[in-house]
């Protein structure tokens, strides 16, 4: 799906348009990375520095924000006082093998919508988004009673569970978008070639490999961001990184320069895998829009 | 290399019925095309054939086998799709080899195999290309190499050259009936270009709205169609339809129209049923049957005036207007007639054919 550049041609209001569009983008981008960058920064400033401010309306000195010398201490207390490299792990698992499940499972429960017609299938379907559309804080208090019973509050099978619920559904409406864009041919031409169902499904996989990508990558960013499940579901010993981030900020001292590094550590591997893949996901998402 | 045996065959999607009891045997090793305009049940006859659609009622057979539970890889059928459906991630020998693969041939099977199937096709030099990377007609000889480099019972060719431009169609008319004959293996080939078919088959089905309408060599449907419709479909230019009154003198039977008299060859007069006799019938006659002559002849003829000439390199075609119809002249292109004057056309009544008014069904 390639965009077209459309002709236009300006007249002087929408040039200045234009103008205030662009500052208005570089507003936006301050805006939006700024608590990034003071976040970062802080996280190699010592305590002392960190609070250092310049006066009310002394603009020229900004230079106070980048006056320290590094240092790793905060960095120290996360991974050796406070196990976060545990953490780290805790949320890995959680994420990627929710992410793993729900698109095993979610594509073959969107290729079996996609190709086959039987009764009350659109019932069906509108069944598998409405779960998605209920609020999660709704469901927390049953979910939790639910999971209590079973034995599978505090740890990871549970809450990778937790998480497979809201990103199955999820799954299987992206996906079957996907399957729909897929012409019949190519199954049916791998069937008569001597495939079975299941091998004509393998082998229009890699068609929708850029969606599957795309859909990966938003399953392991919901599960790794997410609050709510992992401290419900997940208190005690399946602790994920947003909650342990949490637990920085005690009655007694919030520990600010930890937190920072906290911080820091929780949003670079998501930063770093959307600059990765950033070329494939418009594609991954888009593919299922348009029928061409 | 089987018999295909269609027996009392419906198809319906939902209440339409799309395939209306269908019967149709096709020889071991023949070529056998299924014509017919869309929406008259052609593919779906052959899915079904392919076991991509269930068969509402009836029997197949293959030879003595009866095989309308069978899935389609059990079926031993290779078919080509219309837009050929290559594996658009695999180059184009593996897309060759990919019913080699799924049926665990070795290695060295298949790379035997699959050059063969390439070097009769002459798309050796295409082989690490991928489909994206191919024209047309290179994309439709791949499709080929898919199925021939299995030797199965029986060929399904889906309209395979229907969206090549008309000289490359032309030239793989002649390279697929070749090919079939070289393996013989039965093939069943669906169309509705009646050139293709006429030019390619050893048998044709003609299928119209779903039902049979007629089955015979190209030859038989082309010189003795069953039916006004099966004539008009076959044949280009298309035959000429005049209704005229059917007038019974005595021994003879003359045909009546505003612009001419002419009776009916003796032998002709026996094969209308009496009730025929006194009525109104549909003539069909082709264009190369009829000659045409700016001066009045001695035997019975059609007046009419010229409306327009189209001259079709090696022939002329010639539209003379008549009072409630036209009708079209094959000629050389020689012929020093103009729009505005009139002509007149003799028939050869050996050629043509008389058809019921009613229910198109034909008497000659």
């Amino acid at each position: 799906m390639a965009s077209r550049d459309v002709v236009h041609y300006d007249t002087p209001l929408q040039r200045i348009l234009r103008i205030l569009a662009a500052v208005f983008v570089v507003f936006y981008l301050i805006w939006t990375l700024l608590p990034f960058v003071v976040m970062f920064v802080s996280s190699f400033k010592d305590l002392l520095a960190a609070f250092k401010l310049p006066a009310v309306g002394d603009w020229s000195g900004i230079g106070v924000f980048f006056d320290f010398t590094p240092t790793l201490t905060h960095y120290q207390t996360l991974f050796y006082e406070n196990n976060f490299s545990r953490y780290i792990l805790n949320s890995l698992i959680a994420a990627g093998g929710s992410a793993l499940i729900s698109v095993i499972f979610g594509s073959l429960a969107a290729y079996s919508l996609s190709r086959v017609d039987f009764r009350g299938k659109a019932d069906l379907f509108f069944w598998i988004i409405s779960t998605r559309m209920a609020p999660v804080v709704a469901v927390m208090v049953p979910l939790f009673a639910i999971f209590r019973s079973l034995d599978l509050v505090g740890t990871l099978p549970g809450l990778i569970l937790a998480y497979t619920t809201f990103n199955l559904p999820f799954a299987i409406w992206i996906l079957k978008g996907f399957f729909d864009n897929v012409p019949y041919g190519i199954e049916e031409a791998q069937m008569v070639d001597g495939a079975t169902r299941l091998q004509a499904f393998w082998s229009i996989l890699p068609l929708v490999a850029p969606g599957i990508g795309a859909f990966l990558v938003l399953c392991v960013l919901f599960a790794w961001n997410d609050f709510l499940f992992a401290a419900i579901i997940g208190s005690g010993g399946a602790k994920t990184l947003p909650v342990a981030t949490r637990e920085l900020v005690q009655p007694q001292n919030i520990q600010w320069g930890a937190i920072m590094a906290a911080g820091v550590v929780t949003t670079a591997p998501m930063m770093l895998l959307g600059l990765v893949i950033r070329k494939y996901l418009v594609t991954g998402l888009t593919m299922g829009a348009v029928k061409e | 290399m089987a018999t295909v045996t269609i027996k009392n065959v419906w198809k319906y999607y939902g209440q339409t019925p799309a395939v209306k009891d269908l019967n149709i045997t096709c020889p071991d090793g023949s070529f056998v095309s299924i014509l017919g305009p869309s929406g008259c049940g052609k593919s779906s006859t052959m899915r079904m054939l392919a076991g991509l659609e269930h068969i509402s009622a009836g029997d197949v057979m293959f030879d003595d086998v009866r095989i309308n539970d069978l899935a389609p890889k059990d079926r031993d059928v290779a078919m080509v799709f219309e837009n050929y459906a290559l594996y658009p991630h695999k180059t184009v020998y593996e897309n060759i080899a990919n019913p080699l693969r799924l049926r665990n041939a070795s290695d060295a099977t298949i790379k035997q195999r699959v050059s063969g199937a390439a070097k009769v096709l002459e798309i050796e030099h295409l082989l690490e290309r991928r489909p994206q990377e191919l024209s047309g007609g290179q994309k439709q000889r791949v499709a080929i190499g898919r199925a021939i480099v299995r030797e199965p019972k029986l060929f399904l060719f889906d309209e395979p050259i229907a969206h090549l431009d008309a000289k490359l169609r032309a030239h793989m008319r002649g390279e697929i009936k070749h090919l079939q004959k070289t393996l013989g293996t039965t093939m069943i080939y669906v169309t509705h270009d009646q050139l293709e078919a006429l030019s390619m088959a050893d048998y044709i089905a003609v299928m119209h709205e779903g039902e049979l309408q007629q089955w015979g060599t190209p030859s038989e449907i082309f010189n003795h169609p069953v039916n006004a419709w099966v004539a008009g479909f076959v044949g280009e230019p298309a035959m000429n339809f005049v209704t005229a009154g059917l007038v019974g003198e005595g021994d003879q039977v003359i045909l009546t129209h505003a612009d001419f008299e002419i009776p009916l060859l003796p032998s002709q007069v026996g094969r209308l049923n009496g009730a025929a006799k006194t009525g109104f019938a549909r003539m069909g006659v082709r264009p190369d049957a009829l000659s045409i002559s700016m001066t009045k002849p001695a035997e019975p003829s059609i007046t009419g005036k010229i409306f327009v000439n189209e001259l079709l390199g090696g022939d002329m075609l010639v539209e003379v207007q008549l009072k409630d119809c036209r009708m079209r002249i094959k000629t050389t292109p020689e012929f020093a007639g103009k729009p505005g004057e009139t002509c007149h056309l003799t028939v050869n009544r050996d050629k043509w054919h008389i058809f019921d008014a009613g229910d198109g069904h034909a008497y000659f």
